[in-house]
């Protein structure tokens, strides 16, 4: 009971906000934050895929130290990563016990590992990378790497929105909170309580669906007044907007680091197949 | 004279303002979702899977097609790229099957002042996207784990834990986060939020004109037969590992129904994307000028 009291304790609302505001604009200080937003999109799309399609158990290993070393140089919220570890657990656990009462043995506990790497290898290189990159960084590459025009703007206007979106359904949970009443007991395993915010949190969302409808005709109105839709269908106006982006020496020396990382990664995976085990 | 009949027809912004506020509402409450930790019951998950009631509100509110693409964006925008948890190809899957059963569930209702309607459309799309979701989560262990019949009940404990999990989220999340907001919101929100966006209500019993082929009969239709595909294979499996009695020809009777049920799903998915492509480019071509 303590340990469920002090999680809850935990999930504020404002906890989560402090979280999240860290999480989205912490980067552009790093390393991996200084490099060219193509590199890393160019990077990430290598890791995001091709892991799927090694069976090698050394290459995957050497591709996740790979992936650690960058999450450290990013400097990632301990948060985030305790969220992924707690799905990477559960999902590939549950699987394991079953497999156990389907007459499996310990024998199918090593291809489950190898599934764990591949998705931990995944989700760290996203982690890197999109934790590495600002918002307004990221949607001007994918423009620049040819994703619609459409997505790149809600990107950032995501991005921006958050804040404002965050605060604004935190006031209405208050004012709900302070009409209300809490429950009196918390019940069996905490139900009662648990129900209560749930049904705030639904319906918090009336007002503030009504809230940010206005607030996203105003949002629309003001851009085409300025020419959205016209300067989103011309090129010329798309290169100025880009213009900015170059690709430094640093960015080839991480690119190429790399590749010959990864290449050598596949010459020892072929020597030797069952490095470990 | 032939009476001109009334389409229900938006402008360039009017488009950009139903995605803008179904990606940044839907965002918002996938964020919640996503960092509240769930109850675990041994394999049930009493977790808060998503609020799916906000894109079926607005996708019954507004036109189906921008407000689902818009929430599916929202959530991998808000809910992946931001957390730090984008999952690659995974979310491209996501996003085809989340938009195509809020689209279908859109689809649906053509008067929103009909709870019943609301209702069934709301269950309705929750249940196809959680059937995708599972069926595609299957195959992708099926892809990731080598020689996946080496590993004893792993194949039989993948299909338990997505169905488990498919049902769960049908009947807990489906009703509780789904079904009972969304048959208060819609007749609540109609005619009222419509207004602050600056076009008329959804005309009640109006019909979508013509050109969209991708009509929710049809996706209703393919997830019936995915799903009767997966049963047969699910079935001949469980009859195969006890063993009792074996074929001669159970073996490769088993092996054709996993790749009839996987060509039918691969149908499916190929059908999916096509449909949504073409789509895409074709308002992209008309745009500004005529909705379909």
């Amino acid at each position: 009971m303590e340990a469920v009291k002090r999680a809850l304790d935990r999930i504020s609302v404002e906890q989560i906000k402090l979280e999240l505001l860290g999480t989205a604009y912490n980067s552009s200080s790093t390393f991996l934050g200084r490099l060219d937003p193509r590199t890393l999109l160019l990077w990430y799309l290598f890791f995001a895929i091709v892991p799927w399609f090694v069976h090698n158990r050394t290459v995957l290993l050497g591709m996740f130290v790979l992936m650690v070393l960058t999450t450290v140089l990013s400097r990632v919220s301990p948060y985030i990563i305790f969220i992924l570890c707690l799905g990477l657990i559960s999902q590939i656990g549950w699987m394991f016990i079953l497999s156990l009462f389907f007459g499996g043995g310990i024998e199918s506990l090593l291809p489950m590992l190898t599934l764990t790497l591949k998705l931990s290898v995944i989700s760290l290189a996203s982690i890197t990378v999109f934790s590495s990159l600002d918002p307004e960084r990221l949607s001007d590459g994918l423009l620049s790497l040819g994703i619609p025009d459409t997505f790149a703007f809600s990107l950032s206007y995501g991005y921006r929105i958050l804040p404002t979106l965050l605060e604004e359904f935190h006031q209405i949970l208050l004012s709900f909170r302070l009409r209300g009443q809490r429950p009196l007991q918390h019940g069996l395993l905490y139900w009662r309580t648990a129900t209560y915010y749930l049904r705030i949190v639904i319906l918090a969302f009336y007002p503030l669906m009504l809230n940010t409808a206005k607030r996203s005709r105003t949002t629309i109105e003001a851009l085409e007044t300025r020419g959205f839709s016209y300067g989103l269908n011309n090129k010329k106006v798309k290169k100025i907007k880009l213009s900015y982006l170059k690709m430094k020496r640093s960015n080839w020396y991480f690119l190429s680091g790399s590749t010959v990382y990864v290449i050598l990664l596949f010459w020892i995976g072929y020597l030797y197949p069952k490095l470990v085990y | 004279m032939s009476t001109i009949t009334t389409r229900y027809t938006l402008t360039q912004s009017q488009k950009m303002m139903i995605f803008v506020l179904s990606m940044s509402l839907y965002g918002l409450s996938n964020m919640f979702t996503e960092l509240v930790p769930g109850i675990k019951l041994g394999p049930i998950e009493l977790s808060i899977e998503y609020f799916a009631f906000i894109p079926l509100t607005l996708c019954m509110l507004f036109h189906p097609l921008y407000a689902a693409i818009g929430a599916a964006v929202g959530e991998v925008i808000f809910g992946e790229l931001m957390l730090g948890q984008f999952g690659g190809l995974g979310e491209l899957e996501k996003f085809i099957t989340f938009s195509l059963a809020m689209y279908t569930a859109g689809r649906m209702v053509s008067d929103p002042k009909n709870r019943r309607q609301v209702g069934v459309a709301a269950i309705t799309g929750v249940a196809i996207h959680q059937f995708f979701s599972s069926v595609v989560d299957i195959v992708k262990v099926w892809v990731g784990v080598e020689e996946l019949e080496a590993v004893k009940g792993l194949a039989e404990s993948i299909i338990v834990i997505e169905g488990v999990g498919f049902l769960n989220d049908v009947l807990f999340s489906g009703i509780l986060f789904a079904l009972i907001p969304t048959m208060y919101l819609v007749p609540r929100l109609y005619g009222k939020i419509e207004p602050l966006l600056g076009m008329k209500p959804r005309e009640r019993n109006m019909k979508y004109a013509t050109g969209a082929w991708l009509s929710p009969k049809l996706v209703i239709f393919g997830t019936i037969m995915v799903m009767v595909a997966l049963g047969s294979e699910l079935l001949s499996e469980s009859g195969w590992n006890f063993g009792d009695f074996e074929f001669a020809w159970a073996e490769s009777n088993e092996e054709s129904l996993i790749w009839l049920s996987m060509l039918v799903a691969a149908i499916v998915a190929a059908t999916a994307i096509i449909s949504l492509i073409r789509r895409s480019a074709r308002k992209r071509q008309e745009a500004g000028q005529v909705d379909a």
